[in-house]
């Protein structure tokens, strides 16, 4: 018990000590507290694109998924590999017009370009209502190990106390670099974890191929779509790759991380980057299918990596990786409060209530809407009960509508304000009414998320066909852009346009 | 319609496209069986680690080729 208590205090001070020496690194400006001067360099970037992007869902989901509904799961490598690519698709060019435009929110850039001020404030609405379910999770997530891991000696509402505490005191003083500077910790935690768990649990079944001949003859439609359940075909192999690839990516604090980074040349590296750690996922495959085998029925499958390890494994390595799950949970918690504040600092507070506002009190205003958004989400954590994968999707599968306008903003010249504003209400809206009127439960098996989506997308593209802007300024000067990050980064494109332009003269 | 695109650019972009074809579309089924066991693994295991491999390998080849583009930037890593 005391080496549980042990490690886990470890595991509290030495972010600690990294977040408050990250502190002595800032320059008291809010650019610098909120996106780091947009200097941050390689590896921090990684770190926290991927240790944010890995939450608890990630850590116990994945496993409980494994566990209950066989290889659905799988289709993780996929999402990994397009949250990736969306990174250098779309995340290269936000982060350039960020540059360009001095973009520090999601609504910065929205509303920007669509030049619409009803706009701005439904984005900044649509991230906090989302991102707060989400952020709930992950309190809840990892509380729970730091119970389990402590050997209960740390109850659930004191685990998610110091948790909340830890978090908002190195955020508080060292903004976005002390977050950086600690998942680089959590990530590394996370991934060998993960890992780790799996390969150590499955020797008790003779290893990875010993478990699979088990699973063959005992429950081999573990090993197949539609799972065990019957219910995980295809449609929901899809949806979850869509819903959550999408939803993370759009998230505020994944979007903060997009303007952040230093040179653009991170960008083309990370598809492979992130796509490489989704190796991860097989040690939840592991963990997952041999408690198939070693302890079928148990009543909340998210508890599934915890009972295994704490039966299977010796105490203080199954405390060590637990640990390394509350890391999950606490790099995507901490960079969610600091993304939820971001927004409520500079989308409402700096635009309504005080646009002259100095330096010194946005970053305190900063600072304490992360202390009360941090109380909401402990709060919901101790009140409110759920699978963490169900309540995950439903969170993710609103904010991916955002990605329907900052496509067109990034793309197209004919995106239409009014197209943008009544795409993303209609979306939300199915989104909404799927996810909590029975009567219209997931129609052909798509989640809520894949619908909202395909009616979002179908309005702002017919709408934006249908009506002009007559804004020509704003236009012009995103043609502008897009023309400059072309000459930068797709030269061949310019030549082409070059060429036509001759011809025609 | 292509022609303004480097011949690598449109190879890199098919296959990466052919792999979400495998991955996310029906396609997967294909690989939607217990038997046979490849390398101990069950086959849609080793099916989709197959394509997720060949993915994260084009995603490296697209880092090293500068995803297919000619690129003027200059700036240092």
């Amino acid at each position: 018990m005391t080496v549980g208590v042990l490690i886990i205090a470890a595991f509290m001070i030495i972010p600690l000590a990294v977040g408050l020496l990250a502190a002595t690194k800032s320059t008291n400006t809010s650019e610098d507290f909120f996106i780091q001067g947009r200097g941050m360099g390689a590896i921090a970037v990684f770190f926290t694109v991927a240790a944010t992007w890995w939450s608890s869902f990630a850590f116990l989901g994945s496993n409980a998924t494994f566990y209950t509904d066989g290889p659905v799961y799988l289709t993780a490598l996929a999402w990994n590999l397009l949250f990736g690519l969306m990174y250098y698709l779309v995340g290269k060019r936000v982060w350039y017009l960020g540059k360009r435009f001095n973009y520090v929110t999601p609504s910065d850039l929205l509303g920007d370009f669509y030049n619409n001020e009803k706009l701005r404030v439904l984005v900044a609405g649509i991230l906090l209502v989302f991102t707060i379910p989400y952020l709930q999770i992950q309190l809840t997530g990892g509380a729970y190990l730091i119970e389990v891991a402590s050997g209960g000696v740390i109850p659930f509402w004191l685990a998610a106390l110091i948790f909340y505490f830890i978090i908002v005191v190195y955020v508080w003083v060292g903004g976005i670099r002390a977050v950086a500077w600690t998942d680089i910790i959590y990530g590394a935690l996370l991934f060998f974890g993960m890992l780790f768990a799996g390969i150590y649990v499955s020797q008790n079944l003779g290893g990875p191929t010993g478990l699979f001949k088990n699973l063959l003859e005992t429950s081999p439609e573990h090993l197949t779509l539609p799972g065990p359940q019957g219910a995980m075909g295809f449609p929901a192999w899809f949806s979850l790759c869509v819903v959550t690839a999408i939803g993370a990516f759009m998230g505020p604090q994944l979007w903060l991380r997009m303007y952040a980074v230093k040179s653009g040349k991170l960008f083309n590296l990370m598809p492979f980057l992130l796509g490489f750690a989704a190796i991860a996922y097989m040690g939840s495959l592991l963990t997952g299918f041999s408690g198939v085998l070693l302890e079928p029925g148990v009543e909340n499958p998210d508890q599934i990596l915890p009972i295994m390890l704490m039966k299977y494994a010796p105490f203080a390595l199954a405390s060590l990786i637990l640990a390394a799950g509350a890391a999950a949970a606490m790099s995507t918690a901490n960079s969610q409060i600091h993304a939820v504040s971001t927004i409520v600092t500079l989308d409402i507070y700096k635009r309504y209530g005080n646009p002259k506002a100095s330096q010194e009190s946005i970053i305190k205003v900063g600072r304490w809407s992360l202390v009360i958004f941090s109380l909401i989400a402990y709060v919901m954590a101790l009140v409110v009960p759920g699978v963490l994968v169900t309540i995950g999707i439903a969170a993710l599968a609103g904010t991916a509508q955002l990605i329907v306008p900052t496509i067109g903003a990034i793309t197209w010249r004919r995106a239409h304000p009014t197209a943008a504003l009544w795409g993303l209400i209609a979306g939300i809206t199915t989104v909404l009414l799927i996810t909590f009127v029975p009567a219209f439960s997931q129609p052909f098996g798509f989640h809520a998320g894949v619908w909202g989506l395909l009616v979002n997308a179908i309005l702002f593209v017919t709408i934006s066909l249908s009506l002009k802007r007559t804004d020509h300024k704003v236009v012009k000067r995103f043609d502008d852009a897009r023309y400059e990050y072309n000459k930068e980064y797709h030269p061949e494109l310019i030549d082409e346009l070059k060429k036509k332009e001759e011809k025609t003269v | 319609m292509f022609s303004k695109y480097p011949r690598k650019k449109i190879v890199l972009y098919s296959l990466i496209i052919l792999f979400f074809i495998m991955m996310e579309t029906p396609m997967i089924m294909l690989g939607n069986k217990v038997e046979p066991f490849v390398f101990g693994l069950p086959f849609l295991l080793f099916w989709v680690l197959l394509w997720w491999f060949i993915c994260t390998a084009l995603f490296l080849i697209g880092y090293l080729t500068n995803w297919g583009s000619k690129s003027t930037d200059t700036e240092s890593k």
